[in-house]
């Protein structure tokens, strides 16, 4: 389990059967990278039974905790991991700046804001 | 889970013979900064993913469920959707490929 940041959202058509009805976010872990150039982590792809937003901290399990979390139960299934919390906040003595948990509605605004934007820029060409 | 770009096949005759007719392809994590990731990953495909998709790769039960053969397979990572879009915080898209990706419009 990590602690981690929706940075995304994923849609695919052509995937398997299971896979269908889930919401798929894209999280980010939170971890302390030691050099602030190094790369950053692949993000990790997790099914979302809670609704969380883009920009929220959320807990990851992997496995059964996953399986059991989305669904009530474990089983076959073509996934391994879930959000199984959302955090409301945190408190890690000497935590880095890039923990810092962010107002998700502005966030949602601005992306909002720019989605508008970008609508109208298209009517207008 | 986690989201790659196909970048190859691999073909091997002498294999496990649960392996038998499965196809594989080799795939390079998606990063968030844009950096080529110095990893790749081998998975079985069973959707038909081509050179250049963006898929989603699903590890251990998951991707065995996947690959649909009961559970006693020699294989761990599966490739379980293929990506149609892709939104980040910052407002960039990825595309299905390489080629439909869109950055953030600041």
């Amino acid at each position: 389990m990590f602690l981690g940041r929706v940075v995304g959202e994923v849609w695919a058509t052509r995937k398997v059967e299971d896979l269908r009805s889930l919401r798929l976010l894209v999280v980010e872990a939170l971890d302390e990278r030691r050099d602030p150039a190094a790369a950053k982590v692949t993000p990790v792809v997790c099914a979302d039974p809670l609704g969380a937003d883009i920009g929220e901290h959320v807990v990851v399990a992997f496995g059964k905790a996953a399986r059991v979390a989305t669904l009530g139960m474990d089983g076959d299934f073509a996934f391994e991991a879930a959000i199984v919390g959302i955090v409301d906040d945190f408190d890690v003595p000497d935590a880095p700046a890039s923990w810092k948990m962010q107002d998700v509605e502005s966030l949602k605004a601005a992306r909002a804001q720019r989605k508008l934007g970008d609508s109208g820029k298209s009517a207008g060409a | 889970m986690l989201i790659g770009t196909v970048i190859g096949n691999v073909w091997a005759t002498k294999k496990d013979p649960t392996l038998t007719g499965l196809r594989f392809l080799v795939i390079r994590p998606f990063t968030t900064d844009g950096k080529i990731s110095a990893e790749s990953i081998v998975a079985v495909d069973p959707l038909g993913a081509g050179i250049g998709e963006r898929v989603l790769v699903v590890f251990g039960r998951a991707a065995r469920h996947c690959i649909g053969r009961s559970h006693d397979i020699g294989f761990q990572a599966a490739v379980s959707a293929i990506i149609d879009k892709m939104e980040l915080e910052d407002g960039s898209t990825i595309g299905p490929t390489a080629r439909e990706d869109q950055p953030a419009k600041r």
